[in-house]
């Protein structure tokens, strides 16, 4: 969607450890509040990461969330990548159904996520799993 | 780790969560909040959030694993100061925190405990 801009502002955050996951979603908020995201809106991209990055440690061990913030002439856009390389989400389809669950789960993660954000898309084959997670505001 | 202070109060548990925490952390507290719980036999347990900007499905959980907790313990639990970006993105999370007594302010959540909550001999 991004395709041929590059970002203004790119970061980096490992995703190993459940401290990881308070310093991405922190990260998230961070930069949300820095392109004048309502309040609202930080703690929905917050919590969106929260989800995903959650994920990683549960299904995957480990794996990566980026940052990159594009503004264009109407737009401030920030994407969280959310990335690993582990076994993969076997039916994307069914991940993103409302209480489905591989493991003991509520199944909330995905779905919830998306109706958090502005756009949410998956890429996801064994040994690679790609989510990207946008927000969208107008500049003022 | 973070250590969130849990104070005893006129019969009462109070703790305020202010930072975010790991989920070991949030697993540290719910085991302590629940052993302190056990040793005082309170009228009820009451978690502030007021200043918590995030509340993801696993605190949720937790939230909620409390509530049912603490009453086998024959107490009450109440969450105080759930702000309002916090409310609206549980709800699209799907995560209603249906069975957990809510309040408004610490205020409101002490006062409730105090007036229509009959005192343990
Ligand atoms: N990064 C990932 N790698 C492999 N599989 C995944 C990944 N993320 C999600 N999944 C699969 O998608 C399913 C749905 O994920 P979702 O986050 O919605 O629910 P959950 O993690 O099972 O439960 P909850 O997040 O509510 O605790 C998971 O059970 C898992 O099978
Ligand atoms: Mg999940």
């Amino acid at each position: 969607m991004m395709n041929g801009m590059s970002p203004e502002v790119s970061e980096h955050v490992p995703i190993c450890s459940t401290k990881d996951i308070v310093t991405a979603r922190q990260k998230g908020r961070e930069l949300a509040h820095c392109f004048k995201f309502s309040k609202g809106e930080q703690t929905r991209f917050a919590t969106a990461i929260s989800e995903l990055t959650r994920n990683i440690l549960t299904y995957a061990d480990t794996g990566s969330c980026q940052f990159y913030v594009y503004t264009d002439k109407n737009y401030h856009t920030i994407m969280a990548k959310i990335i690993d390389h582990g076994p993969g989400i076997e039916n994307p389809k069914l991940a993103m159904t409302d209480g489905y669950s591989s493991g003991n789960g509520l199944g909330l993660g995905l779905p919830g996520a998306k109706r958090l954000v502005h756009e949410l898309s998956i890429k996801s084959e064994p040994g690679l799993t790609q989510i990207e997670i946008t927000i969208r505001q107008k500049k003022y | 780790m973070t250590i969130i202070p849990i104070l005893y109060l006129k019969s009462t548990l109070i703790a305020s969560i202010q930072t975010e925490l790991t989920d070991e952390e949030v697993l540290l507290f719910q085991s302590n909040l629940l052993k302190k719980n056990h040793k005082l036999n309170t009228k009820g347990v009451i978690i502030d959030v007021s200043t918590l900007d995030v509340i993801d499905s696993y605190m949720a959980k937790v939230l909620k694993d409390l509530t049912s907790m603490v009453k086998l313990q024959g107490s009450v639990f109440l969450l105080s100061g759930v702000k309002p970006a916090v409310s609206s993105t549980l709800v699209d999370m799907g995560m209603m925190l249906n069975n957990v007594e809510t309040f408004l302010s610490l205020d409101q959540a002490f006062d409730y405990l105090s007036t229509k909550v009959q005192a343990k001999k």
